[in-house]
C-alpha cells in the first residue's frame, strides 16, 4: 500500500467533460481543503457523480488541470496520485467477500505488524459503532452499516480528501444521523469533505460551502432558511440551547 | 468381439490390479494437461481482465477473435504446432516434436481461447466498484487485480475447468505432435484411440472410465469451492 502524503489542499482547474456531445462540465474550478466540508447539489443527471469521479482519479475528463501545490499538471499525469490521495465513497459502498474485519484490514498497510493491525481494527469498529459486527459477512450488512464500514476504512486509511456520493441515500433517520456524526469526526480530524446530496438539512451543521452544479457550471448556493421545526431541533440539541436560526456558514 | 459388459468388467479389473502401463498413461495425461493449464492460466486471466477493463481500438475485434477460436479444431492446432516444430519449421531447432513439451505447447494453444473467453465474461460481470474501491484504498494495481479475481472466483474456476476439460480429452493435437509413443507421449485419449483401433476394448473402456472419474472429481472440487452452489446472500 502506498503511504499517504501530507497534502492539505488540491486545486482543480478547467474541468471539462462531455456526455453524448453534451457539455456536462464546462470549465469548472474548485479546491479541496483540509478541514472544510462542501455540499454539492444539483438535479439528477447534472454531473455530480461524474465530477466526483474525475476529482478522485476514477473517470478521465476531457480536460482538467490539477495543482497539488507545485504547479498545474494535466489530470492524466497525476491520475494514480489522485486515486491514492482522494478517496471516493460510492453511493452504495462495495464490500469485499469476507467479514467486516477483513474489509477493514484492506485499508491498512500489509506491512503493519499483526498486533498493531488488530488494535487498529478494534479502534475502527469502536469509532464507527460497529462493535458487534466484526465477524459479520460484510456483504449482508444494511446500507447504513456498509456506509459506516466504508467510513471506518477511510478513517483507518487516514484519507485527507473524501468525496461522498449521496452517502445517506435510502437510509433511515437513525443511520443518517450516525453517518453525519462520523463525517463530523472526520472533518474535525482535518479531512476535506465533498458531499453530493439532495438532503441539505441533515448536513446543515457540517457544511462550510454549498455548491450547485447547473448546466455544466458550478454556482455558490445560498443556504435556504431552515423550516422552523428544524431550527428548533438544532437549538434543542446544542449545548446552551438557544436558537440562532440558520446555522450555515 | 467383446460385449460392452465384458469390456467394462475387464476394464475395472485392469484398474484395480494397478496395471503399470495403464497408470503410466494416466500419469502422462495428467502431467501434460496440468502443466499446460497452469502455464496458460496467468496470461489468459490477465488478457481477459485487460479486455474487460481497458478501452482500446480493436478490443471488440479481439474479443470476437477469442470467441471464434473456441471452435478451433484440435487437429488444426496439432498441424500448426507440428509445422512449427518440424525439422524444417521455424522452431525446428528446439527439437521438441514428439515430446511431452510439444503436447504441452499444443494444449496451451487449445485452452487459451476458452480461458480468455470465459474469464472475460466473468470479469465483465464483476462489479466495477470492486476495482475502484481497491484502488481508492491505496491498494496496488496488481493486488487489486487479485482482489477482483477473488471476487469472481466461481466464474474463473468454471473457465479453468472448461479449459482443462477441453485439453484432457483431446486426441488430434496430442496424436500429431506427441506421436503416441508408449512410455513417452501416450496419454489417455491417444491410448483410447489406439486400443480401439486394435480391438482391445477393455483397455479403451478402462481409460474412458478414468477420464470420467477425473471429470467427476473436478466437478466435485468445483462444487466444494462454490459452497453449496446456491445464489449468494
Amino acid at each position: 500500500m502506498n503511504a499517504l502524503s501530507t497534502l492539505s489542499e488540491i486545486h482543480y482547474r478547467e474541468i471539462h467533460q462531455f456526455f453524448h456531445r453534451r457539455h456536462l462540465l464546462d470549465g469548472l474550478s474548485l479546491s479541496l481543503e483540509g478541514g472544510h466540508a462542501t455540499l454539492l447539489s444539483g438535479e439528477n443527471g447534472s454531473g455530480k457523480t461524474t465530477l466526483l469521479r474525475i476529482l478522485s482519479g476514477l473517470t478521465a475528463p476531457a480536460r482538467c488541470l490539477v495543482d497539488f501545490g507545485a504547479g498545474k499538471i494535466p489530470w492524466g499525469k497525476c491520475r494514480r496520485k489522485l486515486q491514492r490521495e482522494v478517496m471516493y465513497l460510492h453511493q452504495q459502498p462495495y464490500m469485499f467477500d469476507g467479514n467486516v474485519v477483513r474489509n477493514l484490514a484492506l485499508a491498512l498497510p500489509r506491512t503493519m505488524p499483526k498486533l498493531q493491525r488488530r488494535k487498529k481494527i478494534r479502534q475502527a469498529l469502536e469509532w464507527a459503532q460497529l462493535d458487534g459486527f466484526a465477524g459479520e459477512c460484510a456483504k449482508t450488512l444494511s446500507g447504513g452499516e456498509k456506509q459506516r464500514v466504508s467510513l471506518a476504512r477511510a478513517w483507518l486509511r487516514q484519507s485527507k480528501f473524501l468525496l461522498l456520493d449521496e452517502p445517506i441515500a435510502n437510509m433511515d433517520r437513525e443511520s443518517q444521523t450516525r453517518t453525519v456524526a462520523l463525517l463530523k469526526r472526520l472533518k474535525n480530524a482535518r479531512a476535506a469533505l465533498m458531499i453530493s446530496s439532495h438532503n441539505h438539512e441533515i448536513f446543515h451543521e457540517l457544511i462550510d460551502h454549498r455548491l450547485t452544479l447547473d448546466r455544466g457550471k458550478l454556482l455558490p448556493t445560498q443556504s435556504a432558511p431552515l423550516p422552523a421545526n428544524v431550527t428548533q431541533l438544532i437549538a434543542r440539541n446544542r449545548p446552551g440551547g438557544t436558537s440562532t436560526g440558520n446555522a450555515a456558514r | 468381439m467383446q460385449s460392452l459388459g465384458d469390456a467394462t468388467w475387464q476394464a475395472l479389473l485392469l484398474l484395480l490390479r494397478g496395471d503399470g502401463e495403464l497408470w503410466e498413461i494416466i500419469g502422462i495425461s495428467f502431467r501434460v494437461s496440468v502443466s499446460a493449464i497452469a502455464i496458460a492460466i496467468p496470461p489468459a486471466l490477465l488478457t481477459a481482465f485487460l479486455l474487460a477493463h481497458l478501452a482500446f481500438p480493436g478490443r471488440r475485434l479481439l474479443i470476437s477473435l477469442f470467441n471464434t477460436l473456441l471452435s478451433l479444431p484440435a487437429v488444426v492446432v496439432g498441424l500448426t504446432v507440428y509445422l512449427l516444430l518440424s525439422r524444417q519449421g521455424p522452431l525446428g531447432e528446439w527439437r521438441l516434436l514428439f515430446t511431452q513439451s510439444a503436447m504441452v505447447l499444443a494444449q496451451i494453444i487449445l485452452s487459451f481461447p476458452i480461458l480468455v473467453s470465459m474469464s472475460h465474461a466473468a470479469f465483465q460481470a464483476a462489479d466495477q466498484r470492486a476495482w475502484e474501491t481497491a484502488r481508492t484504498l491505496g491498494i496496488s494495481p496488481l493486488r487489486a487485480f487479485f482482489m477482483v479475481v477473488g471476487e469472481v472466483r466461481f466464474g474463473l474456476l468454471a473457465a479453468i475447468l472448461a479449459g482443462f476439460g477441453r485439453i484432457i480429452a483431446e486426441v488430434g493435437a496430442s496424436m500429431m505432435v506427441g506421436g503416441n509413443i508408449l512410455h513417452h507421449t501416450r496419454n489417455i485419449p491417444t491410448a483410447i484411440a489406439l486400443e480401439t483401433s486394435r480391438g482391445n476394448f477393455s483397455q479403451g473402456i478402462a481409460l474412458g472410465i478414468v477420464l470420467l472419474l477425473l471429470a467427476f472429481l473436478l466437478n466435485m472440487s468445483l462444487q466444494y469451492f462454490q459452497g453449496r452452489g446456491k445464489l449468494a446472500a
